[in-house]
């Protein structure tokens, strides 16, 4: 904890302090690194930096991941992996049984070492069938979705203006875009963005 | 009492038979309707409108005849049977292709849930409590007028109940106004993280050092008026955290600020003030 503060402290001070070594960024023009990116994925491949799938298993820093496509993959979590889920969160938040989305280098082994993880991700339409405190029943194509809203994490983009934790324009019968985590087996989420029109 | 119930079913049926009519004759988008329902895979692409049509015709007679003399048992039966035959399609629908339409009562797309299945139940019993009448509805309603349109009330609005094609005329309207007193919603405070990260990628200082980037946002933390933002990054060939400093409170996105540090050393690799705002006249670009 104390580290962390520490940490935190030197991030901070580096951030509002004055500037340093600007005109090393020379290089990085739009133009500079879009030609960098020399993406090795064949047409119609799957790409290889990319894993989704169930954990079946943790072990270490290692997570055994089913893909829903039955093909197994390993993902390594590394010390710059940044970890969603609902929330930018830790590697003990993460549990078996859980769905993920991963995304990193893919390794000579066949590991993937995972520059950033999100967990238990859905990306849904629906319409909203009722309301209830802190809580969304949405229609999902004739399906029900229990969406529960958290306070202080949850966040609304009306007419995509800029984002805000005010929930209560959402309108009954109204369509919305919610992105959320997934509660694992079950028809509920939690929110983490509502997209909706007001 | 019964005998005035059963009397008056003919009229509940007859009045649901010419509404379901309605629906399937005179609407212009029945070609969509039957298109979203399990009728073309039961009776082919080429006959499923106009059996859907046909249909309608049958309900249209039938709903007549329920409601105008004479009263003839055989019109009761018809109408059971017919409702009959809607809960065994409704069922094989729901069995075959659980995400089709209904197509029953309104053109709008609905789909066959338990209520729709229990709405056919409930018309095969008033049929069939229909064909145990002697007299007509209208006599009936005359001999005993409140209860007569008491019972009235009831069939029709446990019909309207189990309809979840009628749900958008008077359940959300109800849950609107539920909302409307309750304020379920309400007492969402604070600034989300994602207002955050939505002005930092609009930022001058996240255009510069975005090819750096590795992750997703990794941590973040309030301090004074700003909120820091970390993502990993890799910085000539080195592991480095690039910490976005975002205003909390105001959006600016000219005024977030960057800072690559070295994971190893601790050093600061490099640091972005945030720019000015370009003097002179510019365009306000409001996202959309």
């Amino acid at each position: 904890m104390h580290q962390r503060m520490d940490r935190r402290r030197l991030l901070a001070t580096a951030a509002l302090g004055g500037v340093v070594g600007a005109t090393g960024l020379g290089s990085l023009a739009p133009e500079a690194a879009f030609a960098a990116e020399a993406t090795a994925v064949g047409p119609g491949l799957p790409d290889p930096n990319f894993a989704e799938g169930r954990i079946s298993k943790i072990s270490g820093s290692m997570l055994l991941v089913t893909g829903s496509d039955t093909v197994l993959h390993s993902i390594r979590i590394t010390d710059g992996t940044s970890i969603w889920k609902l929330h930018p969160t830790t590697f003990d938040r993460v549990a078996v049984g859980d769905g993920l989305y991963a995304r990193g280098v893919r390794l000579p082994d066949g590991t993937l070492a995972a520059d950033s993880v999100w967990v238990n991700i859905v990306n849904l339409h629906g319409h909203i069938a009722s309301v209830g405190r802190n809580l969304l029943h949405l229609d999902h194509k004739g399906q029900r979705i229990v969406a529960h809203v958290v306070p202080d994490r949850s966040a609304a983009v009306y007419n995509g203006t800029p984002a805000v934790s005010d929930m209560s324009l959402l309108r009954v019968g109204r369509h919305v875009q919610v992105l959320g985590a997934w509660h694992p087996d079950t028809n509920e989420i939690d929110i983490a963005t509502v997209y909706a029109a007001a | 009492m019964i005998e005035m119930i059963a009397a008056l079913q003919p009229l509940v049926v007859g009045v649901v038979l010419l509404w379901s009519a309605r629906v399937k004759l005179l609407n212009r988008h029945a070609a969509a309707t039957v298109e979203r329902s399990v009728l073309p895979r039961l009776l082919g692409q080429r006959r499923a409108l106009p059996a859907y049509r046909l249909l309608g015709g049958v309900e249209l007679t039938l709903g007549a005849l329920l409601l105008l003399p004479p009263v003839l048992r055989l019109e009761a039966v018809a109408a059971a049977v017919l409702a009959v035959g809607f809960l065994g399609y409704l069922g094989y629908a729901r069995r075959a292709a659980p995400t089709s339409s209904c197509g029953c009562l309104s053109a709008q797309a609905t789909p066959i849930s338990g209520r729709s299945l229990v709405r056919a139940g409930v018309l095969v019993a008033a049929g069939g409590l229909g064909a145990l009448a002697s007299g007509g509805w209208l006599a009936a309603l005359a001999g005993r007028p409140v209860s007569g349109a008491v019972v009235l009330l009831v069939e029709l609005a446990a019909v309207a109940a189990l309809s979840p094609e009628l749900d958008r005329a008077w359940l959300l309207p109800l849950r609107q106004l539920r909302v409307r007193l309750t304020h379920p919603l309400r007492g969402g405070s604070g600034v989300p993280l994602l207002a955050s990260v939505q002005q930092l990628q609009l930022s001058e200082a996240y255009r510069r050092v975005a090819p750096l980037l590795r992750s997703d946002v990794r941590e973040h933390w309030d301090d004074g008026g700003w909120r820091f933002v970390g993502h990993a990054a890799r910085y000539q060939g080195r592991a480095v955290t690039a910490v976005f400093a975002v205003p909390l409170v105001e959006p600016a996105p000219e005024s977030v600020r960057v800072a690559v540090v070295d994971d190893a050393t601790g050093h600061t690799l490099l640091s972005l003030a945030g720019q000015p705002p370009a003097a002179g006249p510019h365009l306000t670009v409001v996202p959309a």
